[in-house]
């Protein structure tokens, strides 16, 4: 009797919980929601009925719209281009710089990690001002091609930390057989570290295309022309442009955030390895 | 021989050296050289440059009644950022520990604000909190509480909470990824050996959860100090430290002073002044990162 009655009152308490936790999940929809109600109706409906209303007529073309006047088209291709420069060749230097680091002792291994890890907690507001002189000075003053020298050195010390853990897990029978067959390191680099890698590469290589797409502080000071707008810089330049028309404005916050919320849906099981494997384990 | 062992030895640091270059070139000397721009009265653009010695420094402690207002800003930010997202997203942890189709979706829905650019974040809550159309007020008219709803952005007394809630939306995820971690790596057989023992729900986790935790909660806790010094892109894109200069925080008064007001010398002094607060808060995290 007494054991039942223990059971009942445990069930009811998960069932609490769970009832807690999908109203707060609805709390935490809410912006969503809001963005696609407005983002869909007519600026007329929105004003007459709410946001909070099903729209009368769903306005796709609010998307199409606020694609072509915001210049979505530049800022997107901005952003791709630097995705596909920065974010492989980051990962290859700091795979590269990982490798010695994780499997080979020499004098002042753990120095220069330490070094690369201190890069954690430097702040970005402590380089701008010498890389836009040496932007200017490299000729790169205000071209998207300026962001990528910078975000490579700051996307480094994460980098390098979860690919120095993950290349220790590698067994070191297996390099020392391919020594001796002769393999250079280049080669056990190339045909033994990466491969065995290809989990962790891929979980850094979302979170990297990620925070590229996102950066914000770097890109508003090293990229001031028009044509270099990255897609925060181009949301908020539409925002300027067009900030009391509320349904065109969402329409081009759902533009900008579509790639990434689909890009994680998809591949959620990456980011949570690359999110615990940077900052859990080293 | 002599030449294999030779060579052998340069090769870690050939591996190295792009990494190297890089990071010092674009990271580590911009750095410095902003140490040494803090020193000098520099507009940003013109190649005169007066040395000062401390007297930026001097500026910001002493005299700049804004400074004040963004160190302590930033610092409450900093204080609620370890303290709300933080717990939060404990408390989801512990929620969310277990199988269960539904779990996953939740887990997913709680997380997904956190990939979002955090301008477009911005842009959404500030649509949110519109005086008129904004849908916090409009649930608060709804409800009866249509004294409540203020302009949230513009009113001097809320728009830094209102920008702190946003910050916490988009900002809870992440400590519940981890925490999620933490809890699946502690060994289930203390729950059993505690539930053998007569411990109840509380004393369990007192007893076995907290301290299995500890490392999470030094990870979790530093990057909450780590974001919460750097805080840049939401004030921005929300208040752009308004109304007024009520919501200036360290990261956006170095862009005026550096970027707008053609003070680089002072921003360069500000942008110090951040880094060395983070850099010695963050001396356990990288501590722990280092340690095998």
């Amino acid at each position: 009797m007494s054991t039942r009655l223990r059971k009942r009152q445990l069930l009811n308490g998960k069932t609490l919980i769970l009832l807690g936790l999908i109203g707060f999940s609805l709390v935490w929809l809410l912006p969503f929601a809001t963005v696609a109600l407005t983002a869909l109706r007519s600026e007329g409906d929105m004003y007459a009925n709410g946001v909070f209303s099903i729209p009368k007529v769903i306005r796709w073309d609010n998307l199409t719209k606020a694609w072509g006047v915001g210049d979505f088209p530049t800022y997107f291709k901005n952003s791709l281009l630097l995705i596909l420069l920065k974010v492989p060749l980051g990962i290859l230097v700091a795979a590269l710089a990982a490798y010695p680091l994780a499997k080979m002792s020499f004098r002042g291994n753990s120095a220069l990690f330490i070094f690369f890890l201190v890069g954690l907690a430097v702040p970005i507001q402590v380089t701008l001002l010498p890389l836009v002189g040496m932007m200017r000075d490299l000729g790169l003053s205000g071209s998207v091609y300026a962001l990528i020298p910078p975000y490579i050195a700051f996307g480094l010390p994460l980098q390098i930390l979860v690919l120095r853990g993950f290349f220790k897990l590698i067994p070191g029978e297996i390099l020392e057989a391919a020594r001796i067959d002769g393999a250079s390191e280049f080669t056990i680099f190339r045909r033994i570290m990466l491969p065995l890698s290809v989990p962790a590469l891929a979980a850094l290589f979302i979170l990297d295309s990620l925070s590229t797409w996102n950066e914000f502080l770097m890109a508003l000071v090293l990229t001031s022309a028009k044509a270099a707008r990255t897609v925060p810089l181009g949301l908020l330049a539409f925002q300027g442009e067009h900030n009391t028309q509320y349904t065109l404005l969402m329409a081009g916050v759902a533009i900008s955030i579509l790639p990434v919320l689909i890009i994680f849906v998809f591949l959620q099981r990456y980011f949570v390895t690359g999110l615990t494997a940077g900052a859990v384990k080293g | 021989m002599r030449k294999t062992v030779k060579s052998a030895r340069h090769i870690p640091y050939l591996f190295m050296a792009p990494a190297l270059a890089i990071y010092s070139v674009f990271l580590v000397y911009p750095m410095f050289d902003s140490l040494y721009l803090s020193f000098f009265e520099w507009d940003g653009l013109s190649a005169k440059k007066t040395f000062v010695g401390l007297n930026n420094y001097i500026e910001f402690f002493f005299d700049d009644q804004t400074a004040r207002k963004a160190t302590i800003n930033t610092f409450v930010w900093t204080l609620g950022s370890l303290v709300i997202p933080s717990s939060l997203g404990l408390i989801l942890a512990l929620a969310l520990n277990r199988g269960g189709k539904v779990s996953v979706v939740l887990r997913t829905i709680f997380y997904s604000p956190a990939v979002l650019p955090l301008v477009g974040v911005g842009l959404i809550w500030g649509w949110m909190y519109n005086p008129n159309f904004g849908v916090i007020n409009v649930i608060l008219k709804s409800v009866g509480l249509g004294d409540l709803a203020i302009g949230w952005l513009s009113n001097f007394n809320t728009a830094f909470a209102a920008t702190f809630v946003t910050y916490t939306w988009a900002h809870v995820g992440f400590p519940m990824i981890l925490y999620l971690a933490g809890l699946q790596s502690i060994n289930q057989d203390y729950y059993d050996a505690a539930r053998v023992d007569g411990a109840n729900a509380w004393q369990s986790f007192r007893n076995v959860t907290m301290p299995g935790l500890t490392e999470t909660h030094v990870i979790v806790l530093s990057l909450a100090v780590i974001h919460g010094l750097k805080v840049f892109d939401l004030v921005y894109a929300m208040t752009y430290g308004g109304p007024g200069r009520e919501t200036q925080v360290l990261g956006t008064w170095m862009y005026f002073q550096g970027f707008q007001y053609y003070h680089a010398g002072y921003g360069a002094a500000i942008a110090w002044v951040i880094a060395a607060f983070i850099l010695v808060l963050a001396i356990p995290y990288i501590r722990r990162m280092s340690s095998n």
